[in-house]
């Protein structure tokens, strides 16, 4: 796809989205599962810019989410700063540390860095809940049960009326994910095509792999800090429970869905994904194992996801750039 | 203190030897084809349970349950090649294609065996009972036949690798799939066998280590994170590197736990893990990779 | 492809078919419960104890002459969004008129659901829950906790410690908890009474779930060999993996679980090899005979139904279910929440064993007619010995020395 009919995919989903709650407004419920729709659609489009944009296996998506949450929180309640500027200082402080895990780890080979950044995840939980932790706020293995809500001008955002903070979400996730389709059409967008298609002819250029992997990096744990303040100054409360195996199951689930390195389709995948979970959860157990089966499936009948399936459909129109491989 | 860190290098041969049998498996399908398998944990889990419903059956010889579950999990492992990984290595993005299939069968594979076999962890009878004493100290016949087993398993798989013609053939595939096509060298054979084998291997571990930890449908987990690090560190793809690389993890463990505690065990192993890869980006004896 | 199209259709068809099948003259009882995931098992034990008082209420005749419908809902590993959700899908999509949890949040859960009003049953057992409820008491007046908190079982394992009747060799305790806020609010606690007592506490360790190499650890036992070991870690293989490394080299200590001796596969793998460990169970039925007759029949019938004894959670869950079932008789109106909130925190609920009472913070404190029972395994069997507070025998069961304590 050009990035003109991305921009109009774009505007068509946001523009559907954004008269959603016409029809879902008076159940808090739907309200609220469309807010988690939001929240894990740009969480997952970070992850679709590093992994099927960049190339890079970066693993380390969900940690970057927690630590810009639990950030957030410290932040407004021992600084006492509004929560609209603490989930700004939450993301700059996801994006520093996206930056320390990059430098080294940047430098490493594929299962490496899917190793290392998953490293990070499986540090988080021990950290947040030790000694370190407590020291700075986390409230150790309990968790933090009291996040002041988001305010903005002397308005209260409360989740027991979700209307208003689903608006507020959806401009944080269609700024989002503006920023995300300029970096793709940008130079850093020419960039990783040229690294992707001949990594030597392009560093012969004068193109530095690690620059632009780093940049892109650090701006997606940014994003992704950011949206997790939304999420603390949200749901009201944290513990680290949000670094079970669920989560990250559910985010590489959308990724699948959208279809890895087909931009807006993380978004899609997002909104079928969790529709899904939540159509699938009263099978219990049974929940997990359709899900599995359905990855399995998908993956071999659908390797583009669900935008590949749309390719398929639709016409090809295929005259600009071509950003997918 | 001496005896006491004498006690603490047993302990430490022992996770050593335990974790090499987890890790040997994985750096043999990375090292052979590139491949990262996310379902590796819930072979592990299968093996158990294979041996489970084997001792279900009333069949109390371990020796039996061995040579009855080797082809099962072998076939099961080839299957599932065949079937899942095969038809995707023709795509540009392959790798993460596969990781993500195999993160699908993982998600199904546990959550079948909780529906299947109930959540609650199962046990298999333990292998040898009794210990030896040296004085002050204490080795049970269950550690050393695991460690025989692992450190002999891997020594064994080696001397395949490098003296006979079928092994030699894999690592052909290893170094150069294209070239060994070439030369003759059944290329995706080898690939589903090598799968398959390493599905086998997880899976005696998997025998050999629930008689003393158990079984669980979501224990697979803890496994790969942990083969996971010790591949990494010793050098994806280097069956050598991942035996010390067990063994120093092991010792580590064991030292940062008795002196540090328990907690602060994960945080040192991924430090080190860090610092390795910062100075030796492909591990510690890695070249395949 | 098509194919598999149509058969996701089928299926998304299919499901909500049985979500349309629900009846309609019934009253609809909300159980969030973890379903899949680690905590699947306690679930369960929660889940058998609610559908059994469902049951009985239904074969009964219903309530108010309606039928109870539960309706489940998964809380997987509990993440604070999806604690939320349960609450915005059960009280505020279904609107349920009651709801009974088990473990559910450790103070997440007061949060979600003080927002609604139907009155909430949760078997937390955690000072955070309390904190929050604290903070607004009025709000959160539909939350009940069915047992008293891990401070206070903390202080409950302490008292039975002492009051047993064994000369200790030493004034040393090891404490190794799991990393969760039920571990370290029990370590805690035991520490500081230890110290107040002049005992010593040479090792406090805190582990994370799936530690099952202990040699370490023992490297420390072994050298300081302390009098009492107490392991609270609420999983069965770490538990049993210890006591199998221990029960290599044993030193002259006695083991005390805590909760950590609930988890069925404990008692159910060992047998007779865990002989002589020591535990507790708040909100118990205490086992092998319960103290009366009513609460004998329950224990029979129960084993009737699940064919096992009861595990922790399972009579309380049952519990909240007839408490709340007896407020709504005496109310008269299933939908009239406050009301029903008020007579359960002012009556309280008699119950299979006696009298229950909710005190000022909404928490079913230990002790009166449902005290905190303290298990010995004899025999391959759980025995209680003791219940506290306060501390007494219980019946002529006696504590025995575990073997492996040399003279």
């Amino acid at each position: 796809m050009d990035h003109k009919r991305i921009a109009i995919v774009l505007a068509v989903i946001w523009g559907v989205v954004a008269i959603l709650p016409v029809f879902f407004g008076s159940t808090n419920l739907y309200m609220h599962i469309l807010i988690m729709c939001l929240i894990w659609s740009v969480v997952a489009s970070c992850w679709d810019l590093i992994m099927g944009f960049a190339g890079i296996f970066s693993f380390g998506q969900v940690a970057f989410f927690v630590i810009g949450a639990y950030s957030s929180a410290i932040i407004s309640a021992k600084f006492g700063v509004p929560p609209i500027f603490a989930v700004f200082a939450a993301g700059v402080v996801a994006g520093g540390l996206g930056v320390l895990v990059g430098l080294p780890c940047l430098k490493l080979k594929g299962a490496y860095i899917a190793l290392v950044t998953f490293a990070v995840h499986m540090i988080l939980e021990p950290v947040l809940k030790g000694d370190i932790g407590r020291a700075i706020g986390t409230g150790g293995s309990r968790g933090i049960l009291t996040i002041e809500p988001m305010n903005i001008f002397g308005y209260t955002f409360l989740s027991s009326e979700p209307i208003p903070y689903f608006y507020l979400m959806l401009l944080v996730a269609i700024i989002c994910s503006a920023i995300i389709l300029i970096v793709i059409k940008s130079h850093w967008g020419t960039a990783f095509l040229a690294l992707k298609d001949s990594e030597d002819f392009a560093t012969c250029l004068g193109v530095s792999a690690f620059k632009y992997k780093l940049r892109v990096f650090a701006l997606t744990s940014f994003l992704t800090g950011l949206v997790g303040g939304f999420y603390a100054h949200y749901v009201g409360m944290l513990s680290t429970r949000m670094l079970g195996i669920d989560l990250f199951v559910t985010l590489m689930v959308i990724l699948v869905i959208g279809g890895v390195g087909k931009f807006p389709g993380a978004i899609i995948g997002a909104f079928i994904t969790i529709a899904l979970n939540e159509l699938l959860s009263p099978l219990g157990p049974y929940r997990p194992i359709i899900l599995g089966a359905l990855v399995v499936v998908l993956v071999l009948l659908l390797p583009d996801g669900i935008i590949g399936l749309i390719q398929k459909i639709l016409p090809k129109k295929n005259n600009g750039l071509p950003i997918e491989s | 203190m001496l005896v006491e860190i004498i006690d603490v290098i047993i302990s430490g041969m022992i996770n050593g030897s335990v974790y090499a049998l987890m890790a040997v498996g994985l750096t043999l399908i990375y090292g052979v084809s590139k491949a990262f398998n996310f379902a590796y944990g819930s072979f592990y889990s299968m093996g158990g349970y294979v041996a489970f419903m084997i001792f279900g059956a009333h069949i109390n010889n371990y020796i039996l349950v061995f040579c009855l579950a080797a082809p099962i999990l072998f076939l099961l492992g080839y299957l599932i090649e065949k079937a899942l990984v095969a038809p995707l290595r023709k795509r540009d993005d392959w790798e993460i294609k596969v990781m993500m299939i195999t993160l699908g069968l993982a998600l199904f594979l546990d959550n079948s065996y909780q529906v299947i076999f109930g959540a609650r962890m199962k046990s298999l009878p333990t292998i040898l009972e009794g210990s030896i004493e040296l004085g002050d100290f204490i080795l049970s016949y269950q550690d050393i036949i695991i460690f025989i087993f692992s450190i002999g398993g891997i020594l064994a798989f080696r001397w395949f690798l490098n003296n006979t013609r079928t092994g030699m053939s894999v690592r052909a595939v290893a170094q150069n799939p294209a070239g060994a096509q070439i030369v003759g060298i059944p290329k995706e054979f080898v690939f589903s066998a090598t799968f398959a084998i390493s599905t086998v291997m997880v899976g005696m571990g998997g025998i050999l280590l629930a008689q003393k930890y158990f079984v669980t449908p979501m224990g697979g987990w803890d496994i790969l994170v942990k083969s996971w690090v010790i591949t990494a560190f010793g050098g994806m793809g280097s069956i050598k590197g991942s035996l010390y690389a067990a063994f120093i993890v092991g010792m580590l463990e064991a030292f940062v736990g008795w002196h540090f505690g328990m907690n602060w065990t994960l945080i040192a192993l991924f430090a080190v893990l860090l610092t390795t890869l910062a100075i030796r980006p492909q591990g510690l004896m890695g070249k395949w990779g | 492809m098509k194919k598999a199209l149509t058969l996701l259709l089928i299926l998304v068809c299919c499901l909500f078919a049985a979500q349309s099948t629900l009846a309609q003259d019934a009253i609809k009882v909300g159980v969030p419960l973890a379903m899949t995931g680690p905590y699947t098992d306690t679930g369960d034990n929660y889940w058998k104890g609610i559908k059994m008082a469902i049951d009985e209420i239904n074969t009964n005749g219903g309530l108010l002459g309606k039928k109870l419908e539960p309706v489940r809902f998964d809380t997987q590993e509990f993440a604070p969004e999806r604690v939320m959700q349960g609450a915005e899908y059960l009280c505020g999509k279904l609107k349920v008129d009651s709801v009974h949890a088990g473990w559910a949040g450790w103070g997440q859960d007061v949060r979600a659901y003080g927002k609604y009003t139907a009155p909430f049953f949760a078997d937390d057992g955690s000072q955070a829950a309390v904190d929050v409820f604290k903070q607004d008491t009025k709000k959160y007046k539909n939350i009940f906790q069915l047992t008293d908190t891990g401070i206070n079982q903390g202080q409950s394992m302490f008292n039975v410690l002492m009051a047993l009747p064994y000369e200790y060799p030493n004034k040393k305790a090891a404490i190794i908890t799991a990393d969760d806020a039920w571990g370290t609010e029990v370590g805690e606690t035991l520490k500081e009474n230890f110290k107040a007592k002049g005992w010593k506490v040479p090792l406090h360790e805190v582990v994370p779930y799936g530690t099952n190499q202990w040699g370490p650890i023992l490297t420390k036992i072994r050298k300081t060999k302390p009098a009492i070991i107490h392991v609270e870690i609420v999983s069965a293989q770490e538990v049993i993996t210890f006591f199998r490394q221990f029960m290599k080299k044993p030193t002259n200590s006695i083991l005390s679980y805590g909760y950590s001796l609930v988890p069925r596969e404990v008692v159910g793998t060992m047998g007779k090899e865990a002989d002589g460990l020591i535990g507790e169970v708040p909100t118990a039925m205490p086992t092998p005979k319960a103290p009366t007759p009513e609460a004998q029949a329950w224990l029979d019938k129960f084993q009737g139904i699940w064919k096992h004894l009861p595990q922790a959670g399972s009579w309380a869950a049952y519990s909240g279910v007839k408490a709340w079932a007896t407020a709504v008789e005496a109310v008269g109106d299933e939908k009239n929440h406050d009301a029903i909130s008020d007579y359960i925190a002012t009556k309280g609920y008699k119950g299979e064993t006696g009298w229950w009472k909710w005190d000022a913070d909404h928490v079913m404190r230990a002790g009166g007619d449902v005290p905190i029972a303290h298990y010995q395994v004899q025999d391959g069997q759980m025995i209680a010995i003791f219940t506290d507070p306060p501390t007494k025998p219980y019946k002529d069961y006696k504590f025995q020395v575990p073997r492996w304590i040399k003279k």
